[in-house]
């Protein structure tokens, strides 16, 4: 590796040395705030790297690539784990974590989910993923004292194991077939005469499985509610925007290099975002827990973004980015509402506890409010333009049948998207006043509000700069 | 000749120790199982022509992390019942006996295949220790790297979990 390759990973480098000295550092110096602070810096830091510093070469170590792309999903990435830091100072406080280990650990999901957006090599793909997942599972069970999260954390990391033996062997039987790990080379000698070899097939299926289980796609997603459930709030708000959107964007160069060949894989995924659209919303009507809710919520959302991953091409690489982009918004901003009511013994996410809490919080319940609005996708605000934006692909593209289903599955979803908006405002008052909120959770509920409205009304800068990414 | 029967011969000892492995309720058994099936993975290693990958599959997964695993085993105490259970006698304990020896056994008979004086073919390719180090730090210096902090941070987390609420309380400052 020369000095070069080394510059062009200087924002993940950032990131993961930083989080080695926050990790030595934070042995002597027990201040929480102090390291969470320095997290956020170092992720800000990271994100400003990759969005000014030229990278040197094309390709580091032929495992990551340095393209635009790739800047702008470590950009996107990085500020995520900046905001959860960010969104964790009291939550952090209330349940007194070690401020160096949880800042550390989020620093070092924040580098393996960058460099799985960058990955141009099975390998490179494998232990990023890696990376992130086995970071996730500790983070999940952080709270020690709380038997739900050790519940969600074991459940995670079982099911996660698994998936992980799924892409390992997936991995190898592409490189027996191939020979190669770089996932270019790798696609184009899976294939003879525009079909795939049936080995690199078989390879695809195990991957497909082990992607499936990440982003939680219908027949693996059992675990994503009792994860969401037990997992702290703004860990939950990483796993269900960054975490995810990492392994789509990491896929969609992958599913687009197969070209013609990948016919049989696009039929599987065709079926799989059907199931994945309707299991999760009908599933999500009955739920009356605020973060199971959206659990199924983020489900069925990975099913409409399944359908941008299948159109490909600029076309739907351009929808996914946006929806992704636009979704990440409104999911964090939901568990960062959850996380601000956070109580010492617990998180309010059931709706009986909710019940008239618009009258006690009205800022923060009508931030929570618009959030699920975006994700419904109501027309002023931001969700309408990212599912326009994949449903308008999909018509373009013959996947009419999808779209229809997709359309189907938002106007239902407005049933259990506005049932806790209605428990918070339109309910006799009987919840109690919890604490009000911090500066930096009102920065950041603001911030993910004015993004939500702003990209809704004028969605024409993300939609040239994701234009530019994709061309 | 002699190395492909070997080759498959070891396969299968490989794949029936691990499906044992996993299926044995008593842990001490599947443990003793699964080090049956490292064996007959570092027979197909050193088939392949990764002598030092063979070597390291012994000394270390064999050799060290199983013993670790069976003490593991022994210091959680298991339950007076399932011990019990352990400790009858059945015709099931002669599979790992067997499963060994034909391991021993075709590593033997691959090393009189490989003697000078009836050697019949030698590897296809053969990973010197020292082309292996050169892959391993220069070529994947990179994914190396990812994965040492990988465990890094599984350690300082997997302690941070598990560590005693004394540990906690001392901890609650600013």
């Amino acid at each position: 590796m020369s000095l070069l390759e080394l510059k062009a990973l200087l924002p993940q480098l950032l990131m993961v040395l930083g989080a080695t000295v926050v990790l030595v550092a934070g042995a002597w110096v027990r201040n929480r705030r102090l390291w969470l602070l320095t997290g956020l810096v170092l992720a800000l830091g990271a994100a400003f790297i990759a969005g000014t510093v030229e990278p040197p070469v094309a390709e580091v170590a032929g495992m990551f690539s340095t393209s635009l792309y790739a800047r702008f999903c470590t950009i996107a990435w990085s500020l995520v784990i900046a905001a959860t830091l960010l969104l964790s100072g009291r939550y952090a406080d209330l349940h007194r974590y070690g401020g160096g280990e949880y800042t550390s650990l989020l620093l070092f999901a924040g580098t393996g989910m960058s460099l799985l957006s960058a990955a141009t090599s099975f390998l490179g793909l494998f232990l990023s993923l890696e990376a992130f997942t086995l970071v996730l599972y500790i983070l999940i069970a952080f709270n020690r004292v709380d038997n739900l999260g050790a519940e969600a954390g074991l459940k995670y990391l079982v099911f996660g194991a698994v998936a992980t033996g799924f892409i390992a062997f997936g991995i190898a039987l592409i490189y027996t077939a191939s020979g190669t790990l770089h996932i270019a080379e790798a696609l184009a000698a899976l294939q003879v005469d525009g079909a795939m070899r049936p080995l690199g097939l078989a390879g695809w299926a195990l991957m497909l499985v082990a992607i499936g289980f990440k982003i939680s796609l219908v027949p693996f997603h059992f675990w994503t509610p009792d994860v969401y459930q037990g997992a702290p709030a703004p860990v939950g708000g990483v796993m269900a925007t960054a975490a995810k959107g990492a392994v789509l964007a990491a896929f969609l160069p992958l599913l687009d290099g197969l070209g013609v060949a990948g016919g049989e894989i696009k039929q599987v995924l065709w079926l799989l975002a059907i199931l994945t659209m309707l299991v999760g919303t009908f599933s999500a009507l009955s739920q009356t827990n605020l973060k199971r809710m959206l659990a199924y919520s983020s489900v069925t959302h990975m099913g409409y973004l399944l359908i941008a991953l299948l159109i490909g091409g600029a076309d739907g690489g351009q929808a996914l980015l946006f929806y992704l982009v636009v979704y990440s918004f409104a999911t964090f901003g939901a568990f960062g509402v959850i996380t601000s009511w956070a109580l010492e013994d617990g998180e309010v996410q059931n709706y009986d506890d909710l019940r008239g809490l618009g009258y006690l919080h009205p800022r923060r319940s009508s931030a929570l409010a618009l959030f699920m609005l975006s994700l419904a996708g109501v027309p002023p605000l931001a969700g309408f333009f990212g599912k326009f934006g994949i449903f308008h692909a999909a018509l373009q593209h013959g996947y009419l049948e999808l779209a229809l289903i997709g359309v189907f599955a938002s106007l239902v979803s407005l049933y259990y998207y506005l049932r806790p908006i209605i428990v918070l405002f339109m309910q006799e008052r009987d919840a109690h006043q919890l604490r009000s909120g911090s500066g930096e959770e009102f920065v950041l509920l603001a911030g993910c509000c004015v993004a939500t409205l702003f990209f809704g009304i004028y969605p024409g800068p993300l939609l040239d700069l994701i234009m530019t990414l994709l061309p | 000749m002699m190395a492909t029967l070997t080759f498959y011969l070891a396969g299968a000892i490989a794949v029936i120790a691990t499906a044992l492995a996993i299926t044995r309720s008593n842990p001490v058994h599947a443990v003793i199982y699964l080090v049956n099936s490292f064996f007959a993975l570092a027979l197909l290693f050193y088939l392949l022509g990764a002598p030092l990958l063979a070597a390291w599959e012994l000394i270390i997964y064999a050799g060290a992390i199983m013993v670790l695993f069976l003490f593991i085993i022994m210091m959680l105490k298991l339950s007076p019942s399932s011990a019990e259970k352990g400790l009858v006698a059945t015709r099931g304990q002669w599979v790992p006996v067997v499963l060994l020896a034909v391991a021993l056994a075709s590593c033997t008979m691959l090393l009189t295949g490989l003697d000078p004086a009836t050697a019949q073919e030698a590897p296809r390719w053969h990973a010197s220790p020292r082309d292996f180090g050169y892959a391993l730090f220069k070529e994947y210096a990179l994914a190396v790297e990812i994965a040492s902090f990988q465990l890094l941070f599984a350690a300082v987390g997997a302690f941070y979990v598990g560590r005693p609420d004394k540990m906690r309380d001392e901890e609650d400052v600013v």
